[in-house]
């Protein structure tokens, strides 16, 4: 009984030592500090993450309106030329009537996108493709 | 008439001995009566216009809720589409059956200068404002901020969805119930309200209803994809050098609008308030009555749709009579009760151009009087061009 509590004592030991090397080796990464995500919903898939907020803050069907994200591409800043961001109805299968423009804004990795317009009520889906990867998420529109 | 009308008032005015007692004179109450009535219909002025033949209101009729009730508009000759009427016009992101205009004031230069409709042509009607090329773009404003004001009145059903709004169950039984009935149609199982949607009744973007877009003589009607063209063409789009603001928000529209296959045999979401003022219906006004466009939903052939997003939206809703007559309904309640003539909405501000005070029709006397009421400019080029 005691040889089993050694044993589980070195393994704690251990394991706390390998976390303790682990936030150490991430927190001095200039990756990582390089590519933080501002406050907004966020989007992951693969090595991709993405926050993005819609301004203004409430989609009206007819009414245009931006959505400002940032992306990071493991831990890079995403550059806009990997970028492509779009939105559809799934249930009626068709998408939107404008092609938005994406255009950098401020901080690496962060993107101003305008033009976007819902021009029904009901269930769209943001659709960004980033580096291979889909990152989508649904909003309703009343 | 309107003497014979006067004559009758003097004369009952006389009989009743009112006229004895009244501290005015016969006289007075004439040149008083000439202050009215108001709002003022205004004559057409035939010796100042673009064509010499065609005039803004030879379509767009104030006594006709500000259309022509003909299938098809004629100018100078008949065109494929029907003439839209102008009320509500000011709520709307793109103008046209096709959407070219993608401002009030674009679009109404675009019929001026069309050679099957009013036939001008630009140099001609700067000159006939006497003024350079650029004053053609001021004259467009003018007549937007004259046409921004033709607002619908309060109809049946406005009273009613504030009624529900506030939660006034008495003043809701005062909508007429197969009204209601075909309101939850609108609403509900008729999916009507995705496109005509909000205030206006119009998402003002466009749609294949399946409606035939084959025109005579064996062409085709292409709709908003030649629409999108045309505007990108256009030098008074809203990118262009005669626009207040390129840069700004209300170019956005323009700046991002796509250009799909899809675009091809789509028209404009219509507005229906007055709609039953409004007939005939659809972009080539086929259908004489609203009972014929409920018909049309009703009864419509998705083999004629070519695009997946309206098959799946557009089904034939195979409507009962009772269903179709209670639809009907609904859409007469979007009329206002006395609408033979539609009010003016509040003045505001209107996209003006600062060169209409330099530029005005008829020269610096009447660029001065422009200046202090482009309002009223832009009623007289409405009326005169």
């Amino acid at each position: 009984m005691e040889e089993r509590r050694d044993a589980l004592r070195q393994h704690a030991a251990a394991a706390a030592l390998i976390g303790a090397l682990g936030a150490g080796l991430l927190a001095s990464s200039p990756g990582a500090a390089a590519c933080e995500l501002p406050p907004g919903k966020r989007l992951a898939s693969g090595n991709v993450a993405l926050t993005y907020r819609i301004v203004p803050a409430k989609v009206a069907v007819g009414e245009h309106f931006e959505v400002h994200f940032a992306a990071c591409l493991g831990a890079s800043a995403v550059v806009s030329g990997q970028i492509r961001a779009d939105a559809h109805m799934p249930e009626h299968r068709h998408g939107m009537n404008y092609r938005p423009s994406i255009a950098a804004s401020g901080a690496a990795g962060a993107f101003r996108s305008q033009g976007w317009l819902f021009h029904m009520a009901g269930r769209w889906e943001f659709v960004f493709e980033i580096g291979g990867e889909r990152l989508t998420d649904s909003v309703r529109v009343e | 008439m309107r003497g014979l009308a006067l004559a009758f008032v003097l004369g009952f005015l006389s009989c009743t001995g009112f006229a004895q007692n009244s501290p005015l004179s016969s006289e007075e109450i004439k040149a008083i009566l000439r202050h009215g009535p108001w709002p003022a219909l205004w004559s057409p002025d035939p010796s100042n216009r673009v064509s010499g033949k065609v005039l803004c209101a030879t379509c767009h009729a104030p006594f006709r809720a500000w259309q022509d009730a003909r299938p098809r508009a004629v100018g100078l000759a008949e065109v494929e589409r029907n003439t839209m009427n102008v009320l509500n016009v000011r709520y709307m992101r793109w103008f046209g059956w096709d959407g070219a205009g993608d401002s009030l004031w674009a679009q109404s230069i675009r019929p001026i200068l069309d050679a099957r409709e009013m036939g001008g042509r630009v140099a001609q009607t700067a000159a006939l404002v006497r003024c350079d090329a650029g004053v053609v773009a001021a004259l467009g404003k003018a007549l937007a901020a004259f046409q921004e004001t033709l607002v619908t009145g309060r109809t049946p059903f406005d009273d009613f969805r504030d009624a529900l709004a506030r939660g006034d169950a008495q003043a809701q039984k005062d909508y007429p119930e197969p009204a209601l009935r075909g309101l939850r149609i609108f609403v509900g199982k008729g999916n009507c309200s995705l496109c005509h949607a909000g205030p206006a009744f119009s998402n003002s973007e466009f749609h294949d209803t399946g409606v035939p877009f084959f025109v005579a003589g064996g062409g085709v009607d292409p709709g908003r994809h030649a629409g999108i063209k045309k505007l990108l063409a256009n030098q008074f789009n809203l990118l262009g050098r005669h626009s207040d603001d390129r840069g700004g928000k209300s170019a956005v529209r323009t700046r991002h609008v796509a250009l799909e296959h899809r675009n091809f045999g789509e028209f404009k979401t219509p507005g229906l308030r007055n709609v039953a003022l409004t007939a005939l219906y659809m972009h080539n006004g086929s259908l004489g009555a609203l009972a014929d466009v409920v018909r049309h939903y009703s009864e419509l052939s998705a083999d004629r749709l070519h695009s997946d997003g309206e098959v799946l939206l557009l089904r034939p809703l195979r409507l009962s009579a009772q269903e179709s007559a209670d639809l009907v309904a609904f859409l007469e309640s979007l009329t206002e009760k006395k609408a033979s003539r539609p009010r003016r909405g509040p003045r505001r501000p209107a996209s003006n151009d600062g060169r209409l005070r330099a530029c005005a029709a008829g020269g610096p006397a009447a660029a001065g009087r422009a200046a202090r009421d482009p309002l009223r400019a832009g009623a007289r080029f409405f009326a005169r061009c």
